[in-house]
């Protein structure tokens, strides 16, 4: 369910200069699919700086998101793999970027419940962290 | 040895359970008794208009509260709804007031409601949860509300039938104390007009035609013991019990209604007893003394007894009431003062929470606790994660949970939502540290984990250990 979502959604990079930079590099796939307005980016920026950097779900791993009402057109949800950590507030350092654009409250439920099998892993994690192309990175959601 | 107390724990546990299910509703009964005693034709102020609430209070108001407190004390707000649903299809089909009725099918109902939510809770994809909440409690109270009223209805017809039977075979042998067995739970299961109608007034207007008085109108209607239960209750009673007793004398025994005695014998069964002996010594009081009233007392107040009582037996029969409250207090004070089941102002509080109180001491509860609460945990039925948004990390720390707790054969509830939209119902808020004082403002007074890390964290670890440990103790 997962990779059918995230499929040609995935980007790496080397590095990215803020945090706020790494939300914009994740959410561009979801833009260009059209599943998400700029408006909904600005949106989990600004979810960060208000809240609080809770979508760090574990150390390593974001998942930057907003309310659906902010600009969401259709759930989709895509990565970005950075080589080397970011730092999100609260120096929380981050590798992978998985920024969900939820339609509503249930439609994405079955990825997500997926997504947590694979942050409770730490093995794949360690892989996920570790990767550095995209077809690895699919291997590990498979 | 364990097994001893194991059956005194859960006699205790059922004497409270009664007591939570009627003492809730005194605020009706006594409402419904002062509106019968104010209104009807043989009231202090007849009033034709107001005396039609007599009747569907009774019938319906009564048992549905009644119903819905037991299915509460069950399972929450959900098996009260499903209580009364089922309760109002046996008080349809029964057409008479179902009070002990409603005293099983209430609890039955919110019972079979909870183990189908036990049992279908695995399989409910996230998000539905509230639809199919819906249709289950729809569809399964409207099957017990349907079979309550087909099943209900002929029994009581039946349980009717054998009772003339034998209260007409009993009179015809002349051991008229004895119907005294059967008038006091016919009583208390409402059926006292029906045998006082439709057996003893008969009787006793052909009787008083032969000898201008009777006997048979004071074998069910002697206020009496009623009296006697009740002063029992006003001086050893316990917490609501014992205040509200005072009250219900005077609707009981002045005013006639003696449906307000019911509630009492039915939180305590066991006085029952004393209420047959003390009808029983009544009865042969008046007998021995040859006394009668000249027609049917009704209501059955003192004033109506003396207002029916012939020249020259004022005295017979006001002793016959005085035995028969002499009696009936004597037995009932012994119940009463030797029951050590936990008394109802606890119950209140829900046995819940006395049962976790008990257990308290040895839990290590502080370091899932919040800043700001106190200690004190009543068992957790509803877990909330709440974000932002209540749709991605909330909804991954819902589900992580979950897992959690599934690998380990519990079952509790847990979900996610927007921090604004956490349900009321909910027992434990789990929300980020940063989100705590929305949290907090949104729902003030809810136990709320704070964690920093929906997936991975202490307190959440803390709270699984705590959620297993309760559950344990359950077992």
């Amino acid at each position: 369910m997962i990779i059918e979502t995230v499929k040609n959604r995935i980007r790496i990079k080397d590095k990215v200069s803020s945090w706020e930079e790494a939300i914009r590099e994740a959410a561009q796939p979801l833009l260009e699919d059209g599943c998400i307005h700029e408006s909904y980016i600005d949106a989990m920026i600004e979810n960060v700086i208000q809240n609080g950097p809770y979508m760090v779900l574990i150390p390593g791993f974001a998942l930057p998101h907003a309310r659906p009402e902010m600009g969401v057109e259709k759930t989709g949800i895509s990565c970005l793999k950075l080589n080397e950590s970011v730092l999100f507030p609260e120096n929380m350092e981050v590798k992978v970027v998985m920024a969900l654009a939820a339609g509503d409250a249930n439609t994405h439920i079955d990825a997500l419940t997926e997504l947590t099998d694979l942050l409770m892993d730490d093995d794949r994690m360690e892989e996920f962290f570790n990767s550095q192309t995209e077809s690895e990175i699919l291997g590990i959601l498979k | 040895m364990k097994g001893k107390k194991n059956f005194r724990a859960r006699m205790q546990a059922f004497g409270g359970f009664l007591t939570a299910m009627v003492i809730p509703n005194m605020g009706a009964f006594i409402a419904w008794g002062f509106i019968t005693a104010l209104f009807i034709d043989t009231g202090w102020l007849p009033n034709k208009a107001f005396a039609e609430l007599v009747s569907p209070m009774s019938t319906y108001l009564l048992p549905l509260l009644i119903a819905y407190t037991g299915g509460r004390v069950i399972y929450g707000d959900r098996g009260g709804v499903a209580g009364a649903i089922g309760a109002i299809g046996l008080i349809i089909g029964a057409d008479i007031p179902m009070f002990l009725g409603a005293m099983i099918m209430g609890p039955l109902s919110a019972w079979i409601m909870k183990k189908f939510d036990a049992l279908i809770d695995k399989k409910i994809p996230a998000g539905f949860e509230m639809i199919i909440n819906n249709f289950s409690l729809g569809i399964i109270g409207m099957l017990l509300c349907l079979l309550s009223y087909s099943f209900i209805g002929p029994v009581i017809v039946q349980v009717n039938g054998a009772l003339t039977t034998v209260i007409e075979r009993i009179v015809n042998a002349g051991a008229l104390p004895l119907v005294a067995l059967l008038n006091e739970p016919a009583k208390v299961l409402f059926l006292n007009n029906v045998i006082d109608q439709g057996v003893y007034y008969p009787l006793g207007m052909q009787q008083a035609l032969d000898c201008g008085k009777s006997i048979y109108f004071m074998v069910a209607s002697n206020p009496g013991a009623g009296l006697g239960l009740l002063l029992a209750y006003s001086l050893f009673g316990k917490g609501e019990a014992k205040k509200t007793a005072p009250g219900a004398i005077i609707i009981h025994f002045f005013g006639g209604i003696h449906e307000m005695y019911f509630p009492y014998v039915l939180m305590k069964p066991i006085t029952i007893i004393g209420m047959i002996l003390g009808s029983g010594a009544g009865i042969v009081t008046f007998s021995l003394l040859d006394v009668g009233l000249v027609a049917g007392p009704s209501p059955g107040s003192i004033f109506s007894y003396l207002a029916l009582t012939p020249k020259g037996n004022i005295l017979g029969v006001l002793l016959g009431v005085a035995v028969a409250a002499a009696v009936s207090f004597a037995v009932n004070a012994l119940f009463i003062k030797n029951s050590k089941e936990t008394d109802d102002s606890q119950f209140t509080q829900s046995q819940e929470k006395s049962k976790n109180m008990k257990s308290e001491g040895k839990d290590i509860l502080s370091q899932v606790t919040d800043t700001t609460e106190s200690v004190s945990a009543p068992k957790i039925k509803l877990i909330i994660f709440a974000c932002d948004a209540g749709l991605g990390s909330s909804a991954m720390g819902a589900n992580a949970f979950k897992k959690k707790l599934r690998a380990v054969n519990i079952e509790v509830p847990v979900d996610h939502y927007a921090i604004e939209k956490v349900p009321t119902e909910a027992d434990v808020i789990v929300t980020h540290q940063s989100l705590y004082e929305r949290a907090r403002e949104a729902n003030p007074g809810k136990r709320i984990v704070t964690i920093q890390n929906f997936l991975k964290d202490q307190n959440l670890e803390a709270l699984f250990n705590e959620i297993v440990e309760s559950q344990e103790k359950e077992q």
